[in-house]
């Protein structure tokens, strides 16, 4: 479970820190969730392979909204904060910006790892509700009252419901809807606006208390995670809380992935062939492009939107390539998601 | 017939539309000989991007006529049902935002207690018209449609064939800007073996199930009506006609980012529209592709504009005993931006018995709304469409006239809708040949929209993309089980719509084709290009004569493979051959998406694909790592369209 630590809560300022520490949180679950898609091998574990695309799609939008909000208030999002600890953009395996982890432990450490039961479990480490619903075939008691993401945007809810209506500057930098992921972007003018948007990105991650479903009967995220580890579908039950594991199979077939190297960014690509360190850099690039073009389009200039989700595209391309040029070892090795600045986001 | 029948389970929500219509533009594409019309430059790779750079251009309105032109030049035809996070600016108290159930009758009206209702109707297809310049051949080409989740309440569908557009009504709303004035009917039918129901508590889907075992019922039909719309997400388009220029000069913008061709960036454009629909039983006999129930005309039509004068657009209906079902989903104009329906006063449904007194039994009465016309069994304002799909449940008096008797809806002003007791209804409504192709073109009799007229005398005729007549008429005659064909020999390539007329020496339609009266087939031979065929597989060649179309045409192509760059098309050769396949046209990932790649285009492209590779820098498809299992062309197809 991520916890964040808490902080003082009483300004405007305060409230884009927060927002800023959503942005590189809900960013920084891209790579690990990507991964993991990346490697599974065509055409197998569809099911799996389309609810990561699902979620790593509604991650983006998370990102967004909370840019949004981000802007609405005055703030400047960042995509790239220099000399941060853990460092953002993030690398892998590393801790997830904010995250503190319980008292007296240690955070959660997120690496790149394949499509596999450690993926998937690090998936609901990453989106555990506080009091994850029990259903029938599991015992295990609920965890005790601690902070999570969902806490997280429920005091940045409460405190945003506090401020003065001209603290919202209308349609400033504002993304929405009109090219990618429609009906789910929109615009932030108000707190009516940013109080959907939370409810929204919580709904999505965790569901409620009472229900796994979002707002939209989906199954949220967590409760997605756990069906790929559990490899059962969850499912409606006449008995409280209304759903059950199983019977049904999710259909995971732990097996059916690239023989990708966990976490690349542990691998030392000097001594590696040619073709692996071009396919490598060739990801990188990618990656680097879509950040910064991202960092544009979330400070107004909705253009670069669009670049960026051409770069999206252009890193899909090059982790199929890099997935299926072998290493020097037989093995492969997805992208490591390493940032540098590059000289050619569009302007 | 089918979903006007109980059990039914009713949806709404919203689609989404991102087709590329650079295709719609004569200067642009010639769909004779399906081919991208390149301007000159040096070689084909600055024919392509001269020809993307045209594109561009060519989106801003003509400052002459403030008219639309190619709004959507990096679109990718995708159509998807969507859910609103935020309400809908276009119509603030809008009811529908989630795409999803949102009602069920199982014979008793339509009511949302059931555990079905509210769960999420999801569909994405891609949109692509057979006949690029006309409006009449719109077509869904999916793979699945699911209503509800796994390990839920669900139908989960795998498509037997396209969804198919009919009864375009142009004069739905007269204040939108583009096609957004229009409503369409779109129709596809599921086998009983394609289906999965998972009814668990909800009595809806228990009924379902049990009467998807009848005798008779082979599957589902899903029918849904868009309708309202909006382009560039900008509804105020439809009135503020400076602004139609500006929104274009801002997607222009963003589309030269980085070069004029619009190279580096991917900017679609998608309109969105709202939705209604029906599920319900596809018995044997009725089309699987538009309604074939009885059909209620409309009687009058916009011939000033979009809606102007406003008329009712045609209906459907379905009488079993004392009950009488109407489907208005596509009939009852709106009168702008809010959706407010036009109250056309209370709308009296008749039957034409000329054995009774007057020649004419009154049936039900449908109000306008219960404020304005109190006791009606029915109503048609905007909340009671929404909620049940436009489709209005009647009892009448079912010994009182004659089942067969012509149905007529007329309100105090006039008579709005007519019923046309014959409708000849195409088997295949929309086919693609090539023009060494000889084949036959069914069509069934319904009479009171059930098969049948045998004997009857039908007059067919051809028309082009202008309405011209270019065959018939043909006398034809229907057999003993009401069918008829209509010959299709072999012919130089073209786009042809196949018009029946009921009756002997029917005159050619008056004004064209009208889709609101007339059933049709459409049919589109593509060229043989034998000569293509022949040429030598060099790259050149391939690039030039094949590759380059949908180079220039789709740069959305550009996220998925570069068409430019033959290393990377000929590692992708296993990936390319399965959805280029004939036997894959149904498919969602078919390439190329607009169906018009030709036998002889096809022929080059494999012979090249075939042949010894000087070395592919990049390995997407057929091997890979030493222990990764061998993959199959399903594999490899998913592999190419998954995100």
């Amino acid at each position: 479970m991520i916890l964040l630590q808490s902080k003082p809560l009483e300004t405007v300022e305060d409230a884009c820190t927060r927002l800023q520490t959503a942005v590189e949180l809900e960013f920084s679950t891209l790579p690990p969730y990507l991964y993991a898609k990346f490697s599974i091998l065509p055409g197998a574990n569809d099911r799996s392979a389309s609810y990561l695309g699902d979620i790593v799609g509604q991650e983006m939008i998370h990102m967004c909204l909370a840019c949004n909000i981000m802007n609405a208030l005055g703030g400047d999002p960042k995509l790239v904060t220099p000399g941060t600890n853990p460092p953002f953009p993030p690398v892998f395996p590393g801790g997830l910006p904010g995250d503190i982890g319980p008292p007296g432990g240690e955070p959660i450490i997120v690496g790149l790892l394949c499509f596999s039961e450690a993926a998937a479990a690090q998936g609901m480490a990453i989106e555990q509700p506080v009091n994850p619903i029990l259903f029938a075939a599991e015992g295990a008691p609920a965890d005790d009252q601690t902070e999570t993401i969902a806490q997280f945007y429920e005091k940045l809810d409460a405190f945003l419901s506090t401020l003065d209506p001209a603290c919202w500057q209308k349609d400033r930098n504002q993304i929405d809807d009109s090219q990618y992921f429609t009906g789910q972007l929109y615009p932030i003018n108000s707190y009516e606006d940013a109080h959907r948007a939370i409810s929204q990105i919580i709904s999505e991650g965790e569901g409620s208390t009472q229900s796994p479903l979002d707002f939209q009967n989906e199954v949220s995220h967590y409760y997605r995670f756990k069906e790929m580890f559990q490899n059962q579908v969850l499912t409606k039950s006449p008995n409280p809380p209304g759903y059950q594991w199983g019977p049904e199979a999710f259909g995971v077939d732990w097996n059916a992935v690239y023989p990708a190297i966990d976490n690349p960014t542990q691998h030392d690509f000097s001594q590696e062939n040619p073709a692996a360190r071009a396919a490598q850099a060739a990801c990188n690039l990618a990656y680097s492009r879509l950040i910064d073009s991202l960092q544009l389009a979330v400070t107004g200039h909705q253009g670069q939107l669009g670049a960026a989700v051409r770069a999206m595209f252009e890193l899909r391309k090059a982790a199929m390539a890099a997935l299926t040029t072998p290493l020097n070892d037989g093995r492969v090795a997805g992208p490591s998601f390493l940032y540098t600045p590059t000289t050619g986001a569009s302007s | 017939m089918s979903v006007l029948e109980t059990p039914r389970i009713v949806f709404r929500g919203n689609i989404a539309w991102d087709p590329i219509v650079t295709n719609n533009y004569f200067g642009l594409y010639d769909e004779n000989s399906a081919e991208t019309v390149l301007p000159h430059a040096d070689d084909t790779w600055a024919q392509v991007q001269a020809f993307r750079a045209e594109a561009i251009d060519a989106v801003p309105p003509d400052p002459k006529k403030a008219n639309q032109r190619n709004w959507d030049p990096q679109g990718t035809h995708r159509s998807v049902f969507y859910d609103l996070a935020a309400p809908d600016s276009a119509s603030p108290d809008s009811a529908i935002t989630d795409s999803a159930v949102s009602g069920v009758d199982l014979g008793s009206g339509t009511t949302a207690d059931d555990p079905f209702v509210g769960a999420p109707a999801r569909f994405s297809g891609k949109l692509v018209d057979l006949e690029p310049y006309g409006s009449y051949s719109s077509q869904l080409f999916f793979d699945t449609m699911t209503f509800g989740i796994d390990g839920g309440c669900r139908i989960a569908a795998k498509r037997r064939t396209r969804v198919t557009a009919r009864y375009i009504n142009l004069g739905r709303n007269p204040v939108f800007y583009i096609a957004g004035f229009a409503s369409i009917v779109w129709q596809t039918s599921f086998l009983i073996e394609d289906l999965i129901v998972d009814a668990f508590d909800s009595p809806a889907l228990q009924a379902l199930q049990s009467a998807l075992g009848q005798p008779g019922v082979i599957g589902l039909t899903v029918r849904w009506v868009n309708y309202r719309t909006v382009y560039y997400d900008c509804p105020e388009l439809a009135t503020d006609i400076a602004l139609r220029t500006t929104t274009a000069q801002a997607l222009v913008a963003k589309l030269r980012l980085n070069d004029a061709a619009g190279n580096g960036v991917w900017q679609p454009n998608p309109a969105r529209s709202k939705m209604v629909g029906v599920i319900g039983l596809w018995r044997e006999g009725e089309p699987l592709h538009e309604p074939g129930d009885r059909a209620l005309l409309a009687t009058s039509f916009p011939t000033q504009g979009p809606a102007n004068p406003p008329c009712v657009a045609t209906a459907f209906a379905r009488l079993d005993g004392d009950s009488l079902t109407l489907d208005l989903g596509s009939s009852m104009p709106e009168t702008g931006l809010d959706l407010t329906k036009q109250n056309w006063g209370p709308l009296e449904v008749v039957a034409l018995d000329s054995s009774k007194p007057g020649g004419s039994v009154s049936l039900a009465t449908i109000g306008y709304d219960e404020d304005t016309d109190p006791g009606c069994q029915a109503y048609y304002a905007r909340p009671y469409y929404e909620a049940d799909s436009g489709i209005v449940s009647l009892k009448v008096d079912g010994s009182s006239f004659s089942p067969d008797a012509p149905l007529q809806v007329s309100c105090p002003t006039g008579i709005l809708l007519t019923e046309a007791p014959f409708r000849a209804v195409p088997l295949v409504p929309n086919l693609y040949l090539d023009e060494t192709d000889s084949a036959e073109g069914i069509f069934q009799i319904y009479v009171n929209g059930v098969p049948g007229g045998g004997g009857t005398e039908v007059t067919v005729y051809g028309l082009d993309a202008n309405d011209a007549v270019v065959s018939g008429p043909t006398a034809v005659t229907a057999g003993p089980d009401g069918r008829f064909a209509v010959d299709l020999p072999a012919s130089p390539a073209s786009v042809v719509s196949h018009v029946p007329l009921i009756g002997a020496g029917q005159p050619a339609p008056s004004g064209g084709l009208n889709p609101q009266v007339d059933t049709y087939m459409y049919v589109r031979r593509l060229p043989a290009d034998a000569a293509v065929a022949a040429l030598d597989p060099t790259w050149d060649n391939v690039y030039t004569r094949v590759l380059a179309n949908w180079n220039a045409m789709a740069p959305c192509m550009d996220n998925w493979l570069d068409l430019h760059d033959p290393d990377q098309v000929r590692a992708s050769a296993p990936a390319i051959k399965y959805l280029t396949d004939p036997a894959n046209l149904e498919a969602f990932s078919y390439m190329p998406v607009t169906r018009d790649m030709t036998a002889g285009e096809r022929t080059l492209l494999y012979k090249f694909l075939d042949s010894p590779s000087p070395g592919a820098a990049v390995n997407l498809g057929s091997e890979g790592p030493a222990n990764r299992p061998a993959t199959d062309r399903i594999r490899i197809s998913r592999y190419m369209r998954s995100p």
